[in-house]
C-alpha cells in the first residue's frame, strides 16, 4: 500500500486506532421498511462500534421518524442502557405539527438528547415550510445541533433549501446529511456561505473523491463523520475517509475532532 | 493477516458524462490501486460500454497489455448483427486474448438479453463457464437488476451470473433468493455496505458467492478493503472473497 499515513495503517493492521476514538454523528436504532439490518440490536450496534474504534454514536429512532411519541421513548431506553455509547437526537415529523410541539416539551425529561433530527423527504415537507418553525426557535434558544437528511434535487432538503435556513437561523449548527447528495458544488456553496452548516458524510463518503474536494474547497473542520448505523458498516465509511488524500490531521478533525468541538459536554 | 485484493469490478476511460473524480487512463486505475493495496483488477474501459463493444473490447487489450495486473475484460453483442464476429469466432478471439470474463449491458447498446436474442451465446458461456457481469442498473425486457439476473440464469441456470454495483440501501431481501435458487449466481462487495452483511451472508451461504470489488473509480475503493479486511469471518473466508473466487472462476473459464 502506498498511502503512507501511520493512522491508515492502524486502522488496516487493528481495524481502529487508540488515538482516533470516532465520533459517529448519524446514526439510527431499530428496523426500518426497506431493508434487511443483521445487526439490530443496541447490544450488535455497540459491537460494531467496539470493531470499528467508534466511540460514541448519536442516533435518532426509525421510529421516531414515523411515530416521535414512541420512537423517541425507545431511543431514550437505549441511552439509558448504555449511557457510554449512545446520544439521541429528537426525531420529529412535521406532519403532525402538535406531535411536533408535544416532542420538544419533553426533549429535557427523555434523558440523553443532543439535537434534532429532519427527515424532510421522508416526510414530504420542506425544512422550509412552517411546521418546523417551533424546532428552529427551540434549537436556536438552546443552541442545538439540527441533523437534516439532505439531498441533491429534493423538493423537501436540498442544499439551496438548507442555505435558505441557515440565513434565517445563522446560530443553529446544522449537520447536512449526507452533503446533499450528488449536488456537491451547492452543498459547499451553502457551508462555505454559511459557517454553522457541516457536511455530513454519510453515504456521500463512497463517491471516490468528494470527501477530498470538501477538505480542500470547505477544510476539513467542516466536515463530519456519520454512518446511518445499523445501515452501514462503520468500516466502509472510514475505509473511504483514510483512502482520501488527506492529511492524518484531516482524517482526525473529520472522524472525531469536529464531532467533539460541535457537541462538546453532551457526548459522553 | 495480509489479504490480497484482486478487483472484480475497476474501469477507467473517458465517459461522456463523467464520475466525480475521473480515472482516464490505466495509470489513474494502477495509482489507485497501489495507494489502496489492490494487487490485481479485472478491468473494463469506459468504451466498452460507453462507445462500442467492437472499440472497448480492442482498447481495452492494447492499453493493459503492459500491465500485467490488469486483467482485460470484454463486453458481448447478440449475434445476429455480426458485429463481434459468430460466436465460434468470439469465442476463439477471447481465447487469443486471454480474455476470461464478459460484461452485458443490454439496456445501453439496445438488445435483449434472453434466450432468443441471445440464447446461442449464453448457451456457450454456461457451457464453458465463462462468467457474465452485469451492473444491477442494466435492464432489459422491462426487468432491472435483480430481475433480470433471475430471469437469465432461470433460462441458463448453469450460466455464472455476477451482479455488481448493488445499491447500498439494502437490497438482501432481493438478491438471497438468487443465491438460493442458482449455484451460478454471484455479486460483488463495491456497495454492499450493510453492517454485518458479510458475515451474516457467509454465515448462511458460505463465502465462495460474494467477490471483493470497488466500483472504482464511481467508488472509493478504501470503503470495500477495510470493510472485508475487518469483517467477522474466517481469514480464509476474507481470502476468498478478496481474490480466491474471482481466480477461481477465470481459471474455470474456457473460452
Amino acid at each position: 500500500m502506498r498511502n503512507p499515513s501511520p493512522l491508515v495503517a492502524e486502522f488496516l493492521a487493528a481495524g481502529k486506532a487508540a488515538d482516533c476514538p470516532v465520533i459517529d454523528c448519524h446514526g439510527h436504532y431499530g428496523p426500518f421498511q426497506g431493508i434487511y439490518f443483521p445487526k439490530v440490536s443496541p447490544e450488535a450496534m455497540v459491537d460494531s462500534l467496539d470493531r470499528a474504534g467508534v466511540r460514541c454514536i448519536v442516533c435518532s429512532s426509525h421510529a421516531a421518524l414515523v411515530d416521535p411519541a414512541r420512537g423517541n421513548a425507545e431511543m431514550a431506553e437505549v441511552v439509558r442502557r448504555f449511557p457510554g455509547r449512545f446520544r439521541a437526537y429528537l426525531g420529529l415529523n412535521p406532519n403532525y405539527p402538535d406531535n411536533l410541539r408535544d416532542e420538544l416539551a419533553r426533549f429535557d425529561d427523555l434523558g440523553g438528547f443532543v439535537g434534532l433530527k429532519f427527515l424532510s423527504d421522508y416526510h414530504r415537507y420542506p425544512i422550509t415550510g412552517d411546521a418546523y418553525t417551533p424546532a428552529y426557535e427551540f434549537a436556536q434558544e438552546r443552541g442545538l445541533p439540527i441533523l437534516m437528511h439532505t439531498w441533491g434535487g429534493s423538493a423537501y432538503d436540498s442544499p439551496q433549501q438548507v442555505a435558505e435556513i441557515a440565513a434565517r437561523y445563522p446560530t443553529i449548527p446544522i449537520l447536512m446529511g449526507h452533503s446533499g447528495f450528488g449536488d456537491w458544488e451547492a452543498a459547499m456553496q451553502t457551508a462555505l456561505d454559511h459557517e454553522r452548516v457541516y457536511l455530513e458524510l454519510c453515504a456521500a463518503y463512497s463517491v471516490h473523491g468528494v470527501v477530498e474536494t470538501f477538505c480542500e474547497r470547505v477544510g476539513s473542520e467542516r466536515v463530519l463523520f456519520g454512518t446511518d448505523l445499523p445501515w452501514f458498516d462503520p468500516h466502509y465509511g472510514i475505509g473511504c475517509v483514510l483512502q482520501s488524500r488527506l492529511t492524518d490531521d484531516d482524517r482526525h478533525n473529520i472522524l472525531h475532532r469536529n464531532a467533539e468541538a460541535l457537541f462538546g459536554g453532551r457526548l459522553p | 493477516m495480509s489479504l490480497e485484493f484482486f478487483d472484480c469490478n475497476a474501469a477507467y476511460g473517458v465517459w461522456s458524462v463523467p464520475p466525480f473524480k475521473p480515472a482516464v487512463c490505466a495509470q489513474d486505475l494502477l495509482d489507485e490501486m497501489a495507494w489502496c493495496g489492490i494487487a490485481r483488477a479485472l478491468v473494463r474501459h469506459a468504451a466498452l460500454d460507453n462507445e462500442a463493444p467492437q472499440v472497448g473490447n480492442r482498447v481495452v487489450l492494447d492499453e493493459t497489455a503492459p500491465h500485467p495486473s490488469l486483467y482485460p475484460s470484454w463486453a458481448i453483442l447478440p449475434s445476429q448483427t455480426g458485429e463481434l464476429g459468430t460466436v465460434d469466432a468470439f469465442l476463439a478471439s477471447m481465447r487469443d486474448a486471454a480474455v476470461r470474463a464478459l460484461w452485458a449491458f443490454p439496456s445501453k447498446h439496445r438488445y435483449t438479453l434472453d434466450a432468443v436474442s441471445c440464447g446461442d451465446l449464453l448457451e456457450a458461456l454456461a457451457e464453458r463457464r465463462i462468467p457474465l457481469f452485469l451492473q444491477r442498473s442494466e435492464t432489459s425486457r422491462g426487468l432491472t437488476g435483480w430481475e433480470l439476473a433471475g430471469a437469465l440464469l432461470k433460462e441458463f441456470p448453469s450460466l455464472i451470473v455476477v451482479v455488481v454495483g448493488h445499491g447500498s440501501w439494502g437490497e438482501d431481501r432481493l438478491f438471497r433468493p438468487l443465491v438460493e435458487a442458482y449455484e451460478g449466481f454471484h455479486t460483488d462487495t463495491s456497495r454492499y455496505e450493510l453492517d454485518g452483511g458479510i458475515p451474516d451472508f457467509c454465515a448462511k451461504y458460505g463465502a465462495r458467492r460474494l467477490l471483493f470489488g470497488s466500483a472504482f473509480p464511481n467508488t472509493s475503493p478504501g470503503g470495500p478493503v477495510l470493510t472485508l479486511a475487518h469483517a467477522d469471518i474466517s481469514d480464509e473466508d476474507k481470502q476468498l472473497i478478496a481474490a480466491g473466487n474471482l481466480d477461481r472462476l477465470l481459471s474455470e473459464a474456457q473460452p
